[in-house]
C-alpha cells in the first residue's frame, strides 16, 4: 500500500522553514500520519496531515525557530545602550583613524549642507508670521480674483462695500476695513519726515494684537484725522513717546492728532505699519455703488469668525454674494478666505498689504538646496561603499559573533549621523558667512530675524540627523547585506551594479557644474550686454534731478543759468526705467494700452531721439494738451504704412483728442526686459517729475556743489536728489550682479562638492593601485603614463558630463535667457567651450595632484611589505 | 509572582512531568488529548512549547535516529527546576484556595 506520506506537503514546509531546524516536527507529523493511517482513510490521514503542516506554518513555534536559524549562538535581538556606545566609539575611531577622508566627508556634507540650513532657518521664521495675534485661529482674510475680458487675476485686496454683507453672516463677528497706502510727509523742524501705514477701523485693535501703551486704544481711532503712532515713528517724529494729544502737520495740509501710542509690532507680521489712522480720516466715496464694487485698489478686508464659525459657510455665502452682486456688472470677481497663517507664505496675490514670501520663490530655493545637498549625501554614499575593504573584516567578526542584519545598519546609519552632525557644526560656520549677504539680497529683509533660535536649533539638529539617514542609508544597507564568511575572506566587492550608478551620479553632479559655470559666464556676458546696449537715445552728460515738488518753470529757469548745465528738459519718468500706460481710443472706439511718457519739448534733442515725420512739440504756453508723439511701433498697432500718413490723426486719450504731431524712431523707452511696444510722448507740465540737464563733462563733484547751492534756493527744505542717467540706468541692470553673485556661490558650492566627491575616489583608488602602479613602474612604466592610467576613467567621466550637459544647458537658456531679458545675449560655442575648460581645468588640477603623487612613489616603499 | 503560568501552559508541563523519559511531540499530544477529551492543534502545542522554553521552564535535546518516522529524530523535553518552581508555586496557590473556600467544592460530582 502506497501509503506515504504527501510530499508535496513536506516540501512546502521545509521551503517555508528554510535553515530552522524542523526534523522533529516533520518527524511528529510522519508518527501522526502512520497512527491516523490505521484508524483512518488514507485520504483522510492525508488532509490531516496537510492541515498540521498549515498549522504549524503559522505557528509562533516555527517563527521562533526561523528566527533562531538566521543568528549566531551569541545573538541578541533587543536595543541596548551599551550596543550604542560601542557602536559611537567604534564610529569615533574610525573618522579618527582615516582622518582624511573624514574630512573630506565632512568638509563636503558641510558644504552640501549650508544652503539648506539657509532654507530651514528662513521657513523656520515665516512659520513664526502673525503668531502673535490670539485669535489668529479665527482671523480670515478676503482675496478675489477679478475676470476683466479674458484677463483673470487673482489679488489681495477686496472691495470695502462687501463689508457690510460680511457683517449679514451669522459667523462673523468683525469685519475690519483696512485702506493702504496713507505715505504722508510730516513737517517738521528738520524738514519732511515720512510716515506710512493703513488707514483702519477702530475693531482693528479688538481683532489684531497689539500693545497700546499710552492713551485708549477703545476711542483711539473713532474720530477722523485722530492716529495711534508706533514709538519708533513717535521718536522718529518727536524724540520722545510721550506723544499724547501732539499734532501732525501733513505737507499736503491738515492737521492729525495723535490719540495713541503703541509697541512697534513684531517683524514677523504681514501687515506693516508706522501709523494707524482712523477709517473716518478717509472721505466717504463718492463713487457710486457700481465703481465701488469696480474699483477697489489697496482696500482690504479682514473677517473675525466666532469660536464656531466655519470657513467653508463663509465661503459659501461669499460665493453667492459675489454671483449676485456681479452679475450685471461688466467685470467678474470672484471672493475667496484666507486664513491669516496663510497669507505670507501663501500664493503670489497682486498688491499684497505687506511683504511676502512667494510660495513659487520658495520651492525653487527647496529645489535649490536639495540639488546642493544631494550630491553631497551621494559623495559619502560613494567613498563610503567603495572603502567597504576596510570595513568588510570587522563585518563579518560581528556578523560571526551573532549581530544582526538590523544592527550592522543601525551601526551605519550611526556613523553616518556621527559625521553629518560634525558636518553640522561645518555648515553652521557656512550659515552665519553667507546670511549677511543672504539677507540682503533678499528684498523683505527687513521682515525676517533669522538668529538662531531654539526652534531653530532643533529644525536644524532634526536635519543633520535626516541628511545621515539620507547619506547612510545605502552604505548601512550594503554592510547589513554582506555575507560574513565573503566578508571574512576579503572579497567584499561594490557590485557592478552599484558601480554604474556611481558612475551616472558622477556625471550627473558635473553636469550640474558645468550648467553653474555656463551660467556664470552666460550672466557675466548679458550684465556686459545690457550695459553696452544701444537703447537709441543718449544717456551721456545728463543728470537727472527729483523735482519734489519744485515748479518746472522755476527749475528750468534757475538751472539754465548754470555755467555747466547747456540744456534742461522735463519728464515724467526716466527714460529706460519706468514708463506710465494709459488707455487710448480710436476712432473706431477699440482701445488699446499704450505706455506714455510726459516731457517737453527739449527732451527729444537732448535724448538724441530721431523724429521719423512731423514736429517736436510747439514751444508754447500750455493751456490744454492737444499733441502726442508717437514711435514705430504705435503705427504699426494701427497699421499705418508709412510715418508720414499719421501725422494729423487724432486719439481719443483720458477723455481728450490728442492729435499726432510727430513720429520718432523706435527706442528702448522701457527696461530690456521687455519688447519695445507702441508709445507715445505727452506734454503736460504738471506730471513732470524730472528734470534733465545737459552738462558738461568735467569735474563732477564741483558741478555738483553747485547744483546743491542753487536747490537750496529753490526748495531749502529737501535735499537734492541728482544722478548720473547713465548711471541710473546701469542701477537697473544691477539685478545681474545679484543674479552673478547667487549663480557664482551656488556653482562655487556645487563645483567645490563634486571636486571633494571625485578626490575622494581618485585618493581611494590611488591607494588601491599603489602596488599594480609600483609594479608597473619597476617594469619601465613613466610618471606620465601612470598618472594618465590612473586619472582616465575619471577624465572620461567628466567628458561625459560635459556632453551630457551641454544639450540641456542649451536649450534651457534657448528659453530662458528671452524670458529673463526680451533683448539678450544668445548662448555661442565660445560660452561652451570656456565653461567646458574650466571644469576640465579644475577637474584636470584635482585628479593630478593626487594621480601624479602616487605615480611619484617610490616603487620600493611599496613593494618592499610584501 | 514571576512569570505567569497560562491554564494550557501548566496543561502541557504536568503533562511533560508525567511522561518522564518520554515526552517528545507526539506522546505529549497524545496524552493530553486523551486525558482532557479535547483535540489539541500540533501549531497551538508547539507554539506554547516554544514559548514555555523562551521562560526556561522546559529543556529539550535531540534523540537519536528512529525506525518508524522515516529515520528522523525525536525532540524530548524535560521539565526544569524552574518550571517544577513555577507548576509547585501554583498548585499552592490553588490548595490554598481550595482550604479557604467557603462553598464546599469537593461535595461537586
Amino acid at each position: 500500500m502506497n501509503s506515504h506520506p504527501p510530499k508535496l506537503a513536506r516540501k512546502i514546509f521545509e521551503w517555508y522553514c528554510g535553515k530552522a531546524k524542523v526534523e522533529d516536527l516533520l518527524g511528529d507529523l510522519d508518527e501522526w500520519f502512520y497512527l491516523h493511517v490505521q484508524s483512518k482513510s488514507l485520504f483522510r490521514a492525508r488532509v490531516l496531515y496537510w492541515k498540521q503542516i498549515f498549522l504549524l506554518m503559522l505557528s509562533y513555534a516555527i517563527k521562533k525557530r526561523k528566527r533562531d536559524a538566521q543568528l549566531g549562538q551569541y545573538s541578541s535581538s533587543g536595543f541596548s545602550v551599551d550596543m550604542l556606545h560601542n557602536y559611537l566609539k567604534v564610529a569615533v575611531r574610525n573618522l579618527y583613524q582615516y582622518k582624511y577622508f573624514s574630512i573630506l566627508n565632512a568638509f563636503g556634507l558641510a558644504v552640501g549642507m549650508s544652503v539648506s540650513l539657509l532654507l530651514i532657518a528662513l521657513v523656520s521664521y515665516i512659520q513664526t508670521y502673525d503668531t502673535f495675534h490670539t485669535n489668529r485661529d479665527h482671523i480670515y482674510t478676503i482675496v478675489s480674483e477679478r475676470t476683466e475680458g479674458v484677463e483673470q487675476l487673482s489679488w489681495a485686496i477686496a472691495p470695502v462695500v462687501l463689508a457690510e454683507k460680511l457683517k449679514q453672516h451669522p459667523d462673523v463677528r468683525e469685519v475690519v476695513r483696512i485702506r493702504a497706502g496713507f505715505q504722508e510727509e510730516i513737517r517738521h523742524a528738520q524738514g519732511m519726515i515720512p510716515l506710512r501705514g493703513y488707514y483702519v477701523e477702530p475693531n482693528f485693535l479688538n481683532v489684531f494684537t497689539y500693545a497700546v501703551t499710552k492713551g485708549n486704544a477703545a476711542v483711539a481711532l473713532s474720530k477722523p484725522n485722530s492716529v495711534i503712532l508706533t514709538e519708533s515713528a513717535a521718536l522718529k517724529l518727536f524724540n520722545s513717546t510721550e506723544v499724547l494729544g501732539k499734532t501732525l502737520e501733513l505737507e499736503q495740509g491738515g492737521l492729525m492728532e495723535i490719540t495713541a501710542v503703541m509697541k512697534d509690532h513684531p517683524i514677523n507680521s504681514h501687515l506693516k505699519f508706522e501709523v494707524l489712522v482712523s477709517y473716518a480720516t478717509l472721505p466717504s466715496s463718492q463713487a457710486s455703488m457700481t465703481n465701488q464694487w469696480i474699483y477697489f485698489d489697496f482696500q482690504y478686508l479682514y473677517v473675525l469668525l466666532s469660536e464656531t464659525g466655519s470657513e467653508a459657510a463663509l465661503q459659501e455665502y461669499l460665493n453667492t454674494v459675489a454671483t449676485d452682486t456681479y452679475a450685471q456688472l461688466p467685470i467678474k470677481v470672484k471672493f475667496q478666505t484666507q486664513h491669516l497663517n496663510d497669507i505670507t507664505m501663501g500664493p503670489d496675490y497682486r498688491q499684497a498689504i505687506g511683504p511676502k514670501w512667494e510660495a513659487s520663490g520658495m520651492i525653487v530655493f527647496a529645489v535649490i538646496a536639495v540639488l546642493i545637498l544631494l550630491p553631497a549625501c551621494f559623495n559619502y554614499t560613494n567613498i563610503s561603499i567603495a572603502r567597504a575593504l576596510k570595513r568588510a573584516k570587522e563585518i563579518g567578526l560581528r556578523k560571526t559573533m551573532g549581530s544582526e542584519k538590523n544592527q550592522i545598519f543601525f551601526q551605519f546609519i550611526t556613523e553616518t549621523v556621527v559625521i553629518t552632525l560634525i558636518s553640522l557644526a561645518g555648515a553652521l560656520l557656512i550659515f552665519f558667512l553667507i546670511r549677511p549677504e543672504f539677507q540682503n539680497s533678499l528684498v523683505a529683509s527687513s521682515s525676517l530675524d533669522l538668529s538662531l533660535t531654539p526652534r531653530m536649533i532643533f529644525f536644524f539638529l532634526l536635519f543633520a540627523i535626516g541628511t545621515g539617514l539620507v547619506a547612510g542609508i545605502f552604505p548601512a544597507l550594503y554592510f547589513g547585506g554582506l555575507n560574513p564568511i565573503q566578508a571574512l575572506k576579503n572579497k567584499a566587492h561594490a557590485g557592478s551594479s552599484g558601480m554604474r550608478v556611481r558612475k551616472v551620479l558622477t556625471v550627473f553632479q558635473f553636469a550640474l557644474s558645468f550648467g553653474f559655470i555656463l551660467s556664470l559666464v552666460v550672466f557675466s556676458r548679458q550684465y556686459q550686454y545690457s550695459l553696452n546696449f544701444n537703447f537709441g537715445f543718449a544717456k551721456e552728460n545728463i543728470v537727472d534731478v527729483h523735482l519734489q515738488g519744485v515748479k518746472a518753470e522755476l527749475m528750468k529757469a534757475e538751472f539754465s543759468k548754470l555755467a555747466s548745465v547747456q540744456s534742461v528738459a522735463m519728464s515724467s519718468e526716466l527714460m529706460g526705467l519706468s514708463y506710465s500706460k494709459t488707455w487710448v481710443k480710436n476712432m473706431d472706439k477699440d482701445s488699446a494700452e499704450v505706455s506714455q511718457l510726459f516731457v517737453d519739448r527739449n527732451y527729444l534733442s537732448m535724448f538724441n531721439l530721431t523724429l521719423l515725420a512731423g514736429n517736436n512739440f510747439p514751444d508754447e504756453t500750455w493751456q490744454r494738451e492737444r499733441f502726442i508723439i508717437v514711435n514705430e511701433e504705435f503705427l504699426k498697432h494701427y497699421k499705418i504704412e508709412t510715418p508720414v500718413e499719421a501725422i494729423g490723426r487724432t486719439y481719443q486719450v483720458e477723455g481728450n483728442e490728442l492729435e499726432v504731431l510727430g513720429v520718432v524712431k523706435n527706442f528702448h523707452f522701457a527696461s530690456l526686459r521687455y519688447p519695445i511696444d507702441k508709445f507715445f510722448f505727452r506734454m503736460n507740465p504738471e506730471r513732470f517729475a524730472y528734470a534733465h540737464l545737459k552738462v558738461n563733462s568735467g569735474d563732477a563733484y564741483s558741478m555738483f556743489t553747485e547744483f546743491e547751492n542753487q536747490w537750496k534756493t529753490l526748495n531749502p527744505e529737501q535735499k537734492l536728489l541728482a544722478d548720473f542717467f547713465e548711471e541710473e540706468l546701469n542701477e537697473g541692470y544691477s539685478s545681474y550682479i545679484v543674479m552673478i553673485k547667487i549663480v557664482g556661490f551656488l556653482g562655487l558650492l556645487a563645483i567645490t562638492i563634486s571636486l571633494l566627491g571625485m578626490l575622494g575616489m581618485v585618493v581611494y583608488t590611488s591607494e588601491t593601485k599603489a602596488k599594480e602602479v609600483s609594479i608597473r613602474k619597476v617594469m619601465g612604466a613613466t610618471v606620465y603614463s601612470l598618472a594618465l592610467l590612473l586619472s582616465k576613467d575619471y577624465l572620461k567621466l567628466m567628458l561625459w558630463a560635459i556632453l551630457f550637459a551641454v544639450p540641456i544647458t542649451t536649450t534651457l537658456f534657448y528659453f530662458l535667457l528671452p524670458e529673463i531679458q526680451y533683448y539678450s545675449v544668445s548662448l555661442t560655442p565660445w560660452d561652451v567651450l570656456f565653461s567646458a575648460a574650466i571644469l576640465l581645468g579644475l577637474g584636470l588640477t584635482t585628479i593630478a595632484s593626487q594621480t601624479y603623487r602616487t605615480a611619484q612613489t617610490n616603487p620600493a616603499e611599496t613593494l618592499k611589505g610584501e | 509572582m514571576k512569570a505567569y503560568l497560562g491554564e494550557f501552559e501548566e496543561l502541557v508541563l504536568l503533562t511533560i512531568a508525567t511522561l518522564g523519559e518520554e515526552a517528545y511531540g507526539v506522546s505529549i499530544q497524545q496524552n493530553i488529548e486523551t486525558r482532557c477529551n479535547r483535540s489539541i492543534s500540533i501549531g497551538a502545542l508547539h507554539s506554547t512549547i516554544t514559548r514555555l522554553e523562551e521562560k526556561g521552564f522546559l529543556k529539550s535535546w535531540l534523540g537519536g535516529a528512529t525506525q518508524e518516522r522515516g529515520g528522523r529524530s525525536k525532540r524530548y523535553y524535560e521539565i526544569t527546576l524552574a518550571g517544577k518552581k513555577s507548576v509547585t508555586e501554583s498548585k499552592s496557590l490553588r490548595d490554598e484556595l481550595w482550604s479557604l473556600s467557603k462553598a464546599k467544592l469537593s461535595t461537586i460530582k
